[in-house]
């Protein structure tokens, strides 16, 4: 007798759509509280200072901020025992989804509590709980201007100086996201330098929008999908076979979540996403981009979670659960492997003049800025800890300088610094490369 | 009726609004199962609920100010350090409070006199890579690298490096304890202030209350700080390697190297297991069972039983692994001579020694219990016992051979006797036994089988360590004393005589066999009609 044999285990229809919390009844029921998802992997835990990797519990002590004890809470709200509350929109809302705890749990386990974590935020929002107040701005902000704070539309590209070089007509299109755009136009200005040094040929989008980052974060999943499909035909139109990103949040959107919103895979989408990162590994490597000036500084990297354990390529998957928890057909879990963990230290350590060290916490260990998918917008506090954690850790390390590959992480880092007079310079990669140019 | 206004006002003021609340979000985030350890069985279900309230106390002081604001008010509570040994550490009365004890994570090392100083919320792997930063080593005990290091103490404590660092309570040198009552209680090195050294006394040493064998669940008080031994280890760094989930300690191979030897029968595997210990070699000898092997090599919990799939009772039969880990602690000499030694051992009793990996994944730095749940879901570990080597490796074939009976709903597992090891060097045999289940299927066997062993270890006379509130303290109690229960009761109720601490813990297996109608046909042991406990 075969061992499935010995027990008559019904098999439950299951899909990874996060449109229904239902789906994920099995992930919620099977935590085991092992807390993997709050503390750094063993294997690299440093020691006693740095040891977790979760901002919302560490913003909040109380279990229901960390993952595990939002499966029972996510549990309670799926079986209608729990109301939602202001204190139930915190805990489900006060979190960058920054995915420490689903690459925590899929060391050992097989759950999915990122798409978890996502599904409960979109029942919120069918509920009629969700979003926050200040999300509903950022939302209001995007229909009205088509970018996230609410600026003249006309002003997206006026980063764009005279000084850097953007055809007409390529294969590429730089994708250059709403923060690039209005608040940290160094870094657009700074990734079309780079982008003409690796002798990389693009075009922006003739009418950019914004990619709906924060609406799909927050549980607002129909007005996300309807933006996807409007970048998508934008992007096809312009016959562009590769679409380049310097903005980790937008790098996890379009590659994994306009896929996931579309129930389409990744490679499906018509042409290939890729961040400036790999972009600038790529042509280092070949010899296309010479990194000659020297930068005379310590600097450490900050693993952005986009582009790091968020950013597996999407694949939909729809199938059965049976014995033993077992689901047909296979399923490839996204685990974070395929984050860019190499290509911005390959960058770093050739900068000449600089030295690279690396923090306490790296790659899908890191500790989330605390800035992204809607953390900020509706719990600044929440962002100022962690960024605040995370700068404890830059100067643990005596760094100068921090970098990462992300507008969000640099303005949240940024504002910290500038609140606590701390003596850190914060750039973003593509300023620092092009720094050396 | 929840927690009455003036308690509830005393317990916000001891620790500040921040630290505590009643809200039903909050409180749900407590909620034991349904999925963990020992979690999605008929105890988690009937005897398990959510606190009405949390407070997370700092200090030592805000906690004995809780302790005795529960004791004015009569209000039950669970202390709770990380919450992962399943539903006996969570709430089991209604209108209980739990003390989160996380914020209690003070941490300080003595480098010179090889000791740590911990609160409740420090665990494990930290632990080890402060100690190991200073040329020292504790184990990881088999409760993981995120359990706490107190609450494991207490509890359990050893891991395959007990071979040469021996049992846990050997390691505590000092002890800081809450009472019920909220009295404070300072046991060994931290009762008289002087460097860790001595963790008996002064007075009567109170640690076997705590402590006893594996713990009472904390029904007895709090420990609210620790003195735990550290011992030397060899000086190179273990570097951390690989992407999650491949990650691992690339092991420096002139001091550290685990070596597999594939044994002929099982008389030669323990005879090389003692031989071993006479021999005063090794870090950690041990045998695991083969479907961890699995574990080891599986991605996903597909892949898991495909591989598992292929091996049948004669492949498990005829497994006999022995593994070994060497530490050159003092030179590569010592290393090459342990290595030497071993060697020789092995070729008298005809080892073969298999390919093994340069690195460590489960045991120097990780304790990686979390991959027990990889296969079913669902886990616990039945039993252990500490006995002669000779006894503990005939443990678990008993268990193997009730565990058919119980299959399904338990995994199929080939008859696959557990898991054994020496402890002391060769001077004690250690065994384990673990079992698996699918927490969806119907799990009223596995809340049998459970009962069952404990029958099965009287009847057998393996001294278990799963007494007091593991197993009904009825049943165990008048075999193991033979009124273990009666001296466990007295205890209880002169430091609790409210039974405010953890209630209705050491009866509350007990109690789940009243309550539960499907354990009714298991009853056959005498027990007085109503338990002698307050009722909550």
């Amino acid at each position: 007798m075969r061992k499935d044999e010995m027990f008559d285990t019904k098999k439950k229809k299951v899909a990874l759509d996060v449109t229904n919390l239902k789906n994920f009844v099995y992930d919620m029921d099977h935590c085991i509280k092992c807390k993997g998802c709050y503390w750094v992997e063993h294997t690299y835990m440093p020691g006693v200072q740095f040891s977790v990797r979760c901002p919302s519990n560490y913003w909040n002590d109380f279990d229901a901020y960390g993952a595990f004890g939002k499966m029972r809470i996510g549990l309670g709200i799926n079986d209608g025992k729990l109301e939602w509350t202001d204190k139930l929109l915190e805990i489900i809302y006060a979190d960058p989804l920054c995915g420490a705890c689903d690459v925590g749990c899929k060391r050992n386990l097989d759950l999915e509590i990122g798409l978890t974590l996502e599904a409960l935020r979109i029942k919120a929002v069918q509920d009629g709980a969700g979003p926050m107040p200040a999300h509903k701005k950022v939302a209001k902000n995007i229909a009205a201007k088509h970018n996230q704070f609410g600026s003249p539309h006309e002003n997206r590209r006026k980063w764009a100086t005279k000084d850097v070089k953007i055809a007409d007509k390529a294969d590429t299109v730089y994708f250059v996201g709403c923060s690039a755009s209005y608040v940290n136009p160094e870094i657009a200005k700074a990734t079309a330098k780079v982008l003409n040094a690796c002798g990389k040929k693009f075009m922006l989008l003739p009418d950019e929008w914004c990619c709906g980052n924060t609406l799909y974060s927050v549980g607002m999943i129909d007005e996300a999908r309807e933006l996807a499909k409007r970048n998508i035909e934008a992007v096809k139109k312009t016959g562009a076979k590769t679409l380049v990103v310097s903005c980790a949040e937008g790098y996890r959107m379009w590659k994994a979540d306009y896929p996931k919103l579309l129930n389409i895979a990744t490679a499906d989408l018509g042409f290939e996403i890729v961040h400036l990162i790999e972009v600038a590994d790529e042509a280092l490597k070949k010899g296309a981009l010479k990194l000659t000036k020297p930068v005379d500084c310590r600097l450490t990297y900050h693993d952005s979670c986009g582009v790091s354990r968020l950013c597996d390529p999407w694949t939909p998957w729809s199938g059965e659960r049976g014995w033993m928890g077992m689901v047909s057909p296979p399923l490839k879990r996204r685990r974070g492997t395929t984050g860019l963990y190499a290509q911005s230290r390959n960058i770093l350590s050739a900068i000449p003049g600089a030295k690279f060290v690396e923090m306490p916490r790296t790659r899908e260990n890191a500790f989330c800025c605390g800035a992204g998918r809607g953390a900020k917008e509706a719990f600044p506090d929440l962002a100022s800890v962690s960024a605040n954690h995370r700068l404890e850790e830059v100067k643990s390390v005596s760094a100068e300088a921090l970098v990462s590959a992300c507008p969000w992480c640099k303005s949240n880092f940024g504002q910290a610094v500038k609140e606590n007079g701390d003596n850190i310079q914060v750039m973003d990669i593509a300023e620092i490369i092009s720094a050396s140019l | 009726m929840s927690i009455q206004k003036q308690a509830y006002n005393a317990l916000e003021s001891a620790v500040g609004a921040k630290y505590f609340s009643d809200d039903p979000a909050i409180c749900e985030g407590y909620r034991s199962g349904p999925g963990g350890y020992e979690s999605g069985l008929g105890y988690e279900r009937v005897m398990t609920t959510i606190p009405s309230a949390v407070v997370m106390p700092k200090t030592t002081e805000e906690v004995q100010k809780v302790v005795k604001i529960c004791n004015r008010y009569k209000v039950p509570y669970v202390p709770y350090s990380t919450g992962f040994y399943g539903p006996r550490s969570h709430c089991h009365v209604e209108n209980e409070l739990l003390i989160d004890l996380k914020r209690l994570n003070s941490f300080e090392i003595d480098e010179k006199h090889f000791s740590i100083n911990v609160g409740s919320g420090v665990i494990y792997s930290p632990i080890q890579q402060e100690a190991m930063n200073k040329g020292a080593y504790v184990i990881i005990g088999g409760g993981g690298a995120q359990a706490s290091a107190i609450a494991n103490l207490i509890g359990d404590g050893w891991s395959p490096l007990s071979h040469r660092i021996g049992l846990p309570h050997r390691r505590i040198l000092g002890t800081e304890l809450v009472l019920p009552d909220g009295e404070l209680v300072k046991m060994g090195s931290l009762a008289d202030g002087a460097d860790p050294f001595w963790g008996d006394g002064p007075g009567p040493d109170l640690r076997g209350l705590l402590r006893g064998f594996t713990g009472l669940r904390g029904c007895l008080g709090i420990v609210t700080k620790m003195a735990i031994k550290t011992l030397p280890f060899q000086p190179e760094p273990l570097v951390p390697t690989g992407i999650a989930p491949n990650t691992a300690l690339a092991l420096p191979p002139k001091r550290v190297k685990w070596v597999n030897y594939q044994m002929p029968n099982k008389a030669a595997q323990v005879k090389a297991m003692f031989e071993i210990g006479k021999a005063e070699i090794a870090a950690a000898v041990t045998k695991v069972p083969l479907f961890w092997r699995a574990i080891a090599k599986a991605e996903c919990k597909e892949e898991f039983w495909e591989i598992w799939g292929k091996e049948t009772e004669e492949s498990i039969k005829n497994f006999f692994i022995v593994r070994v880990l060497l530490v050159g602690y003092t030179s590569e000499e010592q290393m090459q001579y342990d290595e030497n030694v071993l060697n020789d051992i092995m070729t008298e009793l005809g080892g073969i020694a298999r390919p093994t990996k340069p690195s460590d994944e489960s045991w120097i730095k990780n304790a990686d219990s979390a991959g027990m749940w990889l296969m079913c879901g669902s886990y616990v570990s039945v039993d252990y016992i500490i006995e002669s080597l000779s006894q503990a490796t005939q443990h678990g074939e008993s268990y193997a051979d009730l565990k058919r009976k119980y299959t399904p709903p338990l995994m199929p597992d080939n008859g696959d006797p557990g898991w054994f090891q020496s402890f002391e060097l060769g001077h004690q045999g250690y065994s384990e036994f673990l079992v698996y289940w699918d927490q969806d299927e119907d799990t009223t066997g596995v809340d049998h089988f459970y009962l069952e062993t404990a029958k099965m270890n009287i009847k057998e006379r393996f001294y278990t360590s799963l007494l007091g509130p593991h197993q009904p303290l009825y049943l165990t109690g008048p075999m193991y004393g033979p009124n273990y229960h009666e001296w466990l009761l007295k205890v209880k109720n002169a430091f609790d005589p409210l039974w405010v601490c953890h209630p209705p813990t050491p009866l509350a297996h007990d109690d789940f066999v009243d309550r539960a109608k499907w354990m009714k046909p298991l009853k056959d042991w005498e027990s007085p009609k109503k338990l002698p406990m307050p009722k909550w």
